[in-house]
């Protein structure tokens, strides 16, 4: 008979390490399921992956929390800046009992079944001028481009800055001609967009661990047999495992990489930009949304 | 290729011919294929507002539209035809040769070609059509041939977006784009002079020199324009697809507060016809994104690469034919589509062949820029046509000479890879 | 003036001023946008998303709502070189598929567009189903559009030729 066949759209390109590793995910479970890669947001547009596969257009995607936060607003907490120390503890907060807290609410409010967080990098603020940054109060007055959104915009006011929205091909000739004063993304997304060329500073603020979700529809994973959960749920984290692993050898190289460049790189003083943050959060709507106590036990969660 | 995707291929083509718009034709086409394939025609919707409620660089297509609007309504495109007169009327084809000249400077301040041929190409068009002096599909093709340039030369939406599937330095390509837009640009000049021979375009009367002063005053305020652009984008003060926005407001208070030469009663009709010339021009964007649909799910890229590796080739040999897919492919698939799906595709080959990443961009680009020029699916085409309401026709047959000497102007770009790297290496490139 | 044309002179008139608002207001948000990032220093956000709304808006409506003969674009290499009376039977042909196939989607695109209020813009907080709304009048409109064109030449009203001439703004 013919496997069932997964369309799975993503927006890494096709030489993106996260490419690399859904390949090997369909080739690792090609015996039970035909899994169709499109890369580049080519089958469904950015941002619609999720009610894509509510409608059941899509089978499988990765899909920003932000996203998810939409339609789920619990999640909004995992898009706080500096609630992750790392990316151990957001593997450890994800892989433990909030992580199982909130994928249920994916499953029963959304019909996703979550397979992993897929990281992709930490945020870094990356800047034109040559001012040296050490706490929030020095970006103040600098325009960051931040993704659009209101999640997004706010996280820029979280650090600091006066966050403005740009389309992502843009950034590079806004941070050339001045129109903006930096960007914040992952090392490996400074690399790609070579924005390393026309930016002079690199503040490794760790704002924000980025990371999307690899879900599946729901509906789908409850047809399969138990061994057949199994193999997808251990496939799916041996290549989550594999992209983390690239992605943080990545990171570390590139840093030596924008040094060599001419690029300053160097920490500011993280525990006042996490202060700073942290009540910004508090204070705002967002954390209204949360589930209580889930704070606390992520904060616990630190240092395991 | 599926019998549902012959389907969806006739059904374009046949819409087409019996005068259905292009873009219903695209949008009937794709839903026919989402039916006959049992597939939740919902998703023609999805594709079509989620695509264009998230490209953010489009947005500057309508105020592009408006300025130009603005500049044709107040007095400023008149005073740029009589400083443009007095320049180089006196050539024979005068107004082709400002054509081109002004998507050169233009295409310094724009990176897309569809905003060059509605903002730039569209007041140029104007005024080659004011005196019925010009062929109206004679001025639409010169345009669409000279709108091209704009992505070539810096800055530029598709260098991007290569930039972006390839690993190339943004900054290089955009140096590595000027030569080849230079050669484009006096490539269609020279076209156009021997056109214009041929057809015995006019010349103006010579303006004789002591009012040359006086005309170049006059026209300063519609000179200043693409220098408050430049200003504007590269003093960091506006974002290219904001600059469009700027231009309007420019063109609008020169014309209403300095000159006084448009009421509020011109404005609100100026707002009115710009909407509907974004609606026409909006709609084939519109089109294309549902198709495009059709195609990644036909898996159409996969096909091409497949068909790519059962050859052994040099690199001149794939070379040429990459130039020769692409020219096809630009007849049939989007723009952005060829440089986001196809080239991803050729790249490893390129490399693996020796061939400069830097370089095989700017043959990609010129490559899908010329395709936005070629029928039946090219955009620039549908667009130029729309401005001078001539037939499609019409404009294909006054293009195709220009064709033939951009598909030379590739040869060049291809097969002289120091032209191109020429100026990027001058600014450290692989050294 | 009869009744009828008051009708139609008043549909004209609000068919074309909604788009044209709709640009006004892109107009206006990019100049805001430009003005709080570079003079004020307070760059906003929301801007993007009205001109967004406003483009998707102008298409659909302007394609529909208030789209005259002469502003379509069309591949018409062969639809100019035929005779009237082919050219007739073209455009028949040409409404009859449109219509078939827009009415059979109808649904589909329906159940889209609703399911789609399970998501809010941005800033604006405004339910995707009514941004996306204007898809089905896009549909509805056209499907009357072209059902019209069918029945005046079925009657015999003669086709215009394709892309013609006529005056850049009919006066009022
Ligand atoms: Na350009
Ligand atoms: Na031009």
């Amino acid at each position: 008979a013919d496997k069932p066949v997964l369309k799975f759209s993503s927006v890494v390109s096709e030489n993106d390490i996260r490419a690399e590793a859904f390949n090997m995910l369909a080739e690792k479970l090609s015996d039970d399921f035909e899994i169709q890669n499109y890369f580049g947001a080519t089958l469904v547009p950015q941002g619609s992956e999720l009610t894509a596969i509510q409608r059941g257009t899509l089978e499988m995607g990765i899909i920003p929390p932000q996203d998810i936060a939409n339609q789920a607003p619990e999640w909004s907490i995992v898009t706080a800046a500096y609630l992750f120390a790392d990316t151990d503890h957001m593997l450890d907060v994800m892989a433990g009992e909030v992580g199982q807290e909130l994928d249920q609410i994916a499953a029963d409010k959304l019909g996703l079944k979550i397979l992993g967080p897929v990281y992709f990098g930490t945020r870094q603020v990356n800047l034109k001028p040559e001012k040296q940054i050490m706490t929030p109060e020095d970006l103040k007055g600098m325009t960051i481009r931040m993704p659009g959104g209101d999640a997004w915009q706010f996280l820029g006011e979280a650090i600091g800055a006066n966050p403005t929205p740009l389309a992502y091909s843009e950034v590079y000739t806004g941070l050339q001609t001045g129109a903006i004063d930096g960007q914040d993304n992952p090392l490996p997304n400074d690399y790609n967009m070579k924005f390393y060329e026309v930016t002079n500073q690199i503040v490794l603020t760790n704002h924000l661990i980025g990371f999307d979700l690899l879900t599946l529809k729901l509906d789908i994973w409850n047809e399969m047999t138990p061994e057949q959960q199994d193999r997808f749920q251990t496939a799916a984290n041996e290549i989550i495992d594999w992209s983390t692993q690239k992605h943080l050898a990545r990171e570390e190289e590139l840093v030596q990489f924008f040094k060599d460049e001419g690029l300053a790189v160097y920490e500011p003083d993280r525990a006042a930009f996490r202060d700073y943050a942290q009540a910004k959060y508090l204070a705002s709507d967002f954390a209204e949304s949360w589930i209580p106590g889930m704070l606390d036990k992520i904060n616990a969660t630190a240092g395991n | 290729m599926s019998p549902e995707f012959s389907l969806a291929v006739a059904i374009i083509v046949g819409a087409a011919i019996i005068g259905l718009p292009i873009g219903h034709a695209m949008i009937v086409a794709s839903l026919t294929y989402l039916f006959v394939s049992g597939m939740d025609m919902g998703i023609a919707a999805e594709q079509m507002l989620r695509g264009l409620y998230g490209s953010y660089v489009l947005l500057a297509i309508p105020l592009f539209i408006f300025a130009a609007d603005l500049m044709n309504i107040g007095s400023l495109s008149d005073r740029l035809l009589g400083f443009c007169r007095a320049l180089v009327g006196r050539f024979r084809g005068g107004l082709g040769h400002v054509n081109v000249f002004s998507s050169l400077i233009f295409s310094g301040m724009s990176g897309s070609a569809i905003a060059d041929a509605v903002g730039m190409g569209r007041i140029i068009i104007n005024l080659m059509l004011r005196d019925g002096k010009y062929p109206a599909a004679y001025a639409g093709a010169i345009t669409a041939a000279s709108a091209i340039i704009g992505p070539i030369i810096p800055p530029s939406i598709p260098m991007v977006l290569y930039a972006l599937v390839s690993d190339t330095s943004i900054g290089f390509l955009f140096l590595a784009g000027v030569v080849p837009g230079l050669i484009l640009g006096l490539l269609l000049m020279l076209m156009n002079a021997f056109l214009a021979r041929r057809y015995d375009f006019p010349t103006e009367d010579p303006v004789p020199l002591n009012a040359l002063p006086k005309i170049t005053l006059r026209a300063v305020p519609a000179l200043l324009m693409p220098v408050i652009l430049l200003v504007g984008i590269y003093g960091g003060v506006t974002t290219p697809t904001e600059a469009a926005a700027l231009a309007a407001l420019y063109a609008f208070v020169v014309s209403a507060v300095f000159y006084r030469s448009i009421t509020l009663r011109d404005t609100w009709r100026t707002i009115r016809s710009s909407a509907r010339s974004t609606a026409s021009v909006g709609i084939l964007i519109a089109g294309a994104l549902v198709f495009n649909y059709v195609i990644t799910v036909e898996q159409v890229p996969a096909a091409i690469r497949g068909a790519l590796a059962g050859y052994d080739l040099s690199a001149w040999q794939f070379l040429l034919m990459v130039n020769a897919v692409l020219l096809v492919l630009g007849c049939l698939i989007e723009a952005n589509a060829i440089l986001l799906v196809i080239t991803p595709i050729l790249i490893p080959t390129a490399l693996a062949l020796g061939v400069d990443p830097v370089h095989f961009g700017v043959i990609v680009v010129v490559n899908t820029m010329i395709g936005l020029t070629t029928p039946p699916y090219g955009l620039l085409l549908f667009v130029v046509s729309s401005i001078t309401k001539s037939p499609v026709a019409q404009t294909i047959r006054y293009l195709m000479p220009f064709l033939g000497i951009m598909i030379v102007g590739l040869g060049i770009i291809t097969f002289v890879p120091g032209l191109v790297l020429w100026l990027p290496r001058l600014y450290g490139y692989g050294n | 003036m009869t009744f009828r044309n008051r009708a139609l002179r008043i549909y004209t008139t609000v068919a074309e001023a909604v788009p044209a608002l709709l640009l006004s207001a892109m107009f206006l948000s990019f100049i805001l946008q430009v003005f709080m990032r570079y003079v004020i220093g307070q760059p906003v956000g929301w801007t993007v998303e009205v001109c967004a709304i406003a483009w998707i808006w102008i298409i659909l409506w302007g394609q529909s709502v208030s789209a005259r003969d002469e502003d379509e674009i069309r591949f018409d290499i062969v639809y100019s070189a035929v005779g009237a009376g082919t050219r007739r039977v073209f455009r028949i042909l040409a409404a009859l598929l449109l219509i078939t196939v827009y009415l059979i989607a109808f649904g589909d695109s329906w159940s889209y567009v609703s399911f789609m209020k399970i998501e809010d813009t941005s800033y604006l907080d405004i339910p995707y189903n009514y941004v996306f709304a204007i898809f089905l009048v896009f549909l509805a409109v056209s499907i009357l559009r072209y059902a019209l064109i069918a029945v005046q030449e079925l009657r015999g009203v003669i086709a215009p030729p394709a892309n013609t001439s006529l005056p850049e703004d009919t006066p009022e």
